[in-house]
């Protein structure tokens, strides 16, 4: 007990002449990596993880003056190990922390960070509750709505007037499929409904229902990878009558493309980037650059949206380390300013700390590739419909 | 006379000492909660274990009622949290009376019959939207009040406050062992057609047991619930909240009563601050093997194994 | 109407056929030991891995990964068989931890292996839609469903004809008096054991070439071949069959007449019904009340 009273005795007078010393000296700024690298959102989180380090990289290259550098901690997927790991990352003096996924996990975890004054950006919960609570610390790049202008653009573009939605019962993708269903009903749509239980891995009797039943102009997919291979498979077996599969998240990516060349032609989901990559930037080249040189692949979705939350982040430590407001709640006040054009389009934040800007893009499989088709002004191709991948 | 000095001792480091020095260290006082609420489920899980003879795979169905009940009731009803967090233990006490049936199985079968309700309470939890939000889950959960001037929903606070559940509870377990019903249970063990024939109902002791336990398993998961103030049925009914309190009470010994508290505290905080260090990712790997070499090596667990040593040591000098 | 039940019945028998080969090894092991292998379903998805790792390595037909399969999968069910046999007292919970332990050492084995990414077959042949008249159904489906058959078939007349599957046979049924009659328990429970493993590298390959899979999957798996087992009856191969069609049919028509946010509440449900209403499956003997 003694040695660990010593111990905390001793953090606390070196955090004190840390403060005291200002941070003109200190170049080098640490920021926490809180992230799911276990557990059931392994997956995504070791994607965002990657858009992560690509942005230290990148902003320790072309910045000049000040360096980041990250602690990353795995939260397992689990809200308790969410907070331990932000409180855990406030000990070790981190200015803000960029991370997070999934909304259950994001809401205690920046909650414990708002109560430490610590700035959190992330972009992986898109959930409207996040931002309700008006935190002045909370920041995130992207939001259902975002997702659901995408979608329903792409659906008007298309010129249909019926469709059904197949979607799980998990909390982001039921959301979006709702606030889809809202939308296309107040415009007159046919639209029908079908949830589906995560655990579920057979999607023909619901595709049948579908083909027999309802009868759409085109089906769109609200799930996550595995439930989008199964629902195409049904499909492709069933052979409903339909225009188009259009489908979120996880879908129009490299990845895809690759892994399940037979079930992914035609198909669109939301996508940042056409693929093979075609960066008019100065900004997005160095990007691919540097995520191909880092991981040896191509960047996905996940990476981009961890990679513009990471330098929007970085680039706010900056100023305020500039303007000598770091530790004056400077992080916080400078990522408010921000306004700059990014890999995900223009990043804006209103007062809870909602990108209002954010807005997806659809893309689509034709060929092997990704066409962004929607919205025109970004599109690079255009839409092949219809079309179905059998 | 020794059992007792050392408990008074634990009492002191655990309301004085840990506050004391720790009280400001977020992170290990966080560890520290997220460590006792296992523990808190370990050991109701232990005591249908020890006393009931019953091993479940699915108190995370008690824990997510438990979660729903008391959330529910602050935000919708704007029940005090105290009484809510009673509530949420009585839930899940109901929610375990449809469990009644299956007490006449087996161990294998009990053990994932009732596994199978905590799918079903997750799935009515997910589908229920009108009542619990569905997936998208309730979000701003009341927090613990001030009261006495002091503000229980801070790290310490909740740290007071869950550790006094949990030792509550431990107490309650201490008396329920030692009443008759206590000897009729540890009778039972023994020869359950013996204690038949001498006219001691097996399966309404049983039914209290999992009743008991299921009210304690509700009161931390309603604890948690005000603690992490968000939940969905995702969370609620996770697995996890089976996995970590077995292999908590299988390692400090799930026939002790304070064994599986300890064990909840060492494997949580080693596996988060050792384990975790060594394998960033995948440390339940270790967890998992630990498990193995317990039931192999020391089914009783490692308490009752330490106790043993200390007791050879004492006859050796 | 009818069209839609006559596929949701046809969906839900070659489900039902593929769950009877994840079921059957849990259930000749819960049979001779009476011993629930809570790492079964992770065994079964080790093989799908292994099948993942010869496709995309070898660029094969993930079939060609059965021989692979076969060696590690009995290999590590054999390590699981003599760790259970180290258990000193009461077996049969303990077991159940035991095995608990071991699922999740190979969870995360997996996952720290093959990564959290989801895995399917990229084989064009396997995906073909085979149709009959108004029935659908994809290619791999209805090999493995054949294959299926042809296994089930084949342990039966191995648990009928063959010395050793008698003695299986008589090990569940009556350990004493086959003790008696000259046969060695323990050798039988290993072999028993040797078979479910054979039985879940099939099942693994199979589930790699028409379904998705991902680490946290075994835990499902387990779970539905418990739920198989349970309304078998112990011990009865035909029991297992019929266990499997059901639940599949009874998902599948859940979606059909239903919401497919049900289906697993239905398995569920299901599970639970029999539990009370035939406590000893619908081909058991009886034991199984406490």
């Amino acid at each position: 007990m003694n040695r660990l009273y010593k111990k905390t005795v001793g953090l606390t007078l070196l955090a004190g002449l840390f403060l005291g010393c200002g941070v003109a000296a200190a170049k080098e700024f640490l920021v926490g990596v809180e992230i799911p690298l276990t557990g059931s959102l392994a997956r995504v989180g070791a994607g965002m993880n990657e858009g992560i380090s690509v942005a230290v990289d990148i902003f320790n290259k072309t910045n000049g003056k000040h360096t980041i550098k990250t602690i990353v901690i795995d939260d397992e997927s689990a809200p308790a190990k969410a907070i331990a790991a932000v409180e855990k990352l406030a000990s070790q003096e981190v200015v803000a922390i960029s991370g997070g996924y999934g909304s259950n996990n994001i809401a205690p975890a920046s909650d414990a960070a708002n109560k430490l004054g610590l700035p959190y950006i992330t972009s992986g919960g898109v959930d409207d509750s996040l931002v309700a609570r008006g935190y002045k610390t909370f920041f995130r790049i992207n939001n259902t709505v975002g997702y659901q202008k995408a979608m329903v653009g792409l659906i008007d573009a298309l010129k249909v007037k019926s469709a059904s939605i197949v979607y799980s019962t998990k909390e982001a993708t039921a959301n979006l499929a709702k606030d889809v269903e809202k939308e296309l009903t107040t415009k007159g749509f046919k639209v029908g409904m079908h949830a589906f239980d995560p655990a579920i891995t057979d999607f023909k009797p619901i595709i049948n229902k579908i083909k027999l039943q309802d009868k759409p102009e085109v089906i769109l997919m609200c799930g996550y990878e595995n439930d989008y291979v199964g629902i195409l498979r049904a499909a492709k077996v069933l052979k409903p009558k339909v225009k188009a599969m259009i489908g979120v998240w996880s879908l129009a990516t490299a990845k895809m493309a690759a892994d399940f060349p037979d079930l992914m032609p035609w198909v669109y989901g939301t996508a940042l980037l056409p693929f093979p990559a075609e960066f008019k930037t100065a900004d997005g080249k160095l990007f691919a650059e540097t995520y191909q040189k880092l991981y040896n692949k191509e960047p996905d979705y996940l990476g981009q949206f961890g990679y513009v939350q990471s330098l929007l982040l970085f680039e706010a430590i900056a100023r305020a380390a500039d303007n000598d407001t770091l530790h004056k709640g400077g992080v916080a006040e400078e990522l408010r300013k921000t306004d700059r054009e990014t890999l995900v389009g223009r990043v804006q934040f209103n007062d809870k700390g909602d990108n209002i800007n954010f807005v997806h893009r659809m893309g689509q499989h034709q060929n092997g590739k990704i066409g962004i088709v929607w919205p025109s002004e970004a599109a690079n191709a255009k839409p092949n419909f219809p079309a179905v991948p059998w | 006379m020794k059992t007792n000095a050392s408990i008074w001792v634990l009492l002191l480091v655990a309301y004085g000492a840990i506050p004391l020095t720790l009280g400001s260290n977020h992170y290990v006082m966080s560890l520290l909660v997220a460590a006792l609420v296992i523990g808190g489920i370990a050991l109701a899980w232990a005591l249908l274990g020890n006393l009931g003879g019953m091993v479940s795979f699915g108190h995370s169905a008690f824990f997510g009622v438990g979660a729903y009940v008391s959330a529910l009731l602050t935000l919708k009803a704007g029940t005090p949290i105290v009484i809510a967090m009673l509530l949420g233990g009585v839930g899940a006490l109901l929610a375990s009376l449809v469990m009644l049936p299956v007490l006449r199985l087996r161990g294998p079968y009990f053990a994932l019959a009732i596994l199978a309700y905590a799918h079903i309470f997750k799935i009515i939890a997910t589908e229920w939207t009108a009542v619990t939000g569905g997936s998208a889950g309730l979000s701003s959960i009341p927090r613990f009040p001030t009261a006495f001037g002091f503000d229980f929903s801070g790290k310490v606070g909740s740290y007071l406050i869950i550790l006094s559940v949990v030792l509550i509870f431990a107490l309650c377990y201490r008396l329920i062992r030692a009443s008759d019903y206590g000897i009729a249970l540890r009778a039972m063990h023994d020869s359950e057609d013996a204690t038949r024939v001498i006219g001691v109902n097996s399966v309404l002791l049983k039914a209290l047991m999992l009743f008991v336990s299921a009210f304690m398993t509700g009161v931390i998961g309603a604890f948690n619930a005000h603690y992490i103030n968000f939940l969905e049925p995702d969370y609620a009914f996770n697995g996890l909240w089976v996995t970590l309190p077995i292999v908590a009470a299988i390692f400090g010994g799930y026939r002790t009563i304070l064994g599986p508290l300890i064990g909840a505290v060492t494997v949580y905080l080693i596996d988060q601050l050792v384990f975790k260090s060594l394998i960033p990712y995948g440390h339940q790997l270790i967890l998992g093997a630990l498990l193995v070499a317990m039931i192999l090596f020391s089914p009783s667990g490692l308490v009752p194994l330490l106790r043993a040593s200390v007791r050879r040591n004492h006859a050796a000098g | 109407m009818l069209e839609l039940i006559l596929q949701a019945l046809f969906s839900g028998v070659l489900q039902g056929g593929s769950y009877a080969l994840i079921a059957l090894g849990l259930a000749l092991v819960f049979g001779t030991m009476k011993v629930i292998n809570l790492a079964h379903g992770e065994l079964v998805l080790l093989a799908a891995y292994i099948a993942y790792t010869v496709e995309s390595s070898l660029g094969v037909n993930p079939v060609f990964a059965i021989p692979l399969a076969l060696l590690i999968v009995c290999a590590a069910a054999v390590l699981v068989y003599f760790l259970v046999d180290l258990i000193r007292q009461d077996r049969e919970l303990n077991s159940l931890l035991l095995t608990y332990g071991i699922a999740i050492i190979l969870t995360n084995a997996i996952q720290l292996i093959w990564s959290a990414d989801i895995r399917s077959t990229g084989s064009a042949w396997f995906q073909e839609p085979v149709v009959i008249g108004p029935l659908y159904s994809m290619r791999s489906e209805l090999v493995f469903f054949v294959v299926s058959l042809a296994l089930m078939t084949g342990l039966w007349w191995w648990l009928s004809r063959s010395w050793y599957g008698r003695a299986v046979r008589a090990v569940s049924s009556q350990r004493d008096a086959a003790k008696l009659m000259g046969v060695n328990p323990r050798k039988t429970e290993l072999v028993s054991f040797i078979v479910a493993s054979i039985l879940a590298s099939f099942a693994g390959v199979a589930l790699f070439s028409y379904g998705v899979i991902q680490p946290s999957y075994g835990h499902v798996l387990t779970v539905k071949a418990f739920i198989i087992t349970v309304l078998a009856g112990m011990g009865s191969i035909p029991g297992v069959l019929v266990g499997a069609l059901l639940l599949g049919v009874t998902e599948a028509l859940t979606v059909t007449l239903a919401s497919s946010a049900l289906q697993e509440l239905a398995g569920m449900c299901l599970f639970l019904l029999v539990l009370f209403v035939m406590p000893n499956g619908l081909f058991g003997a009886a034991g199984r009340r406490g």
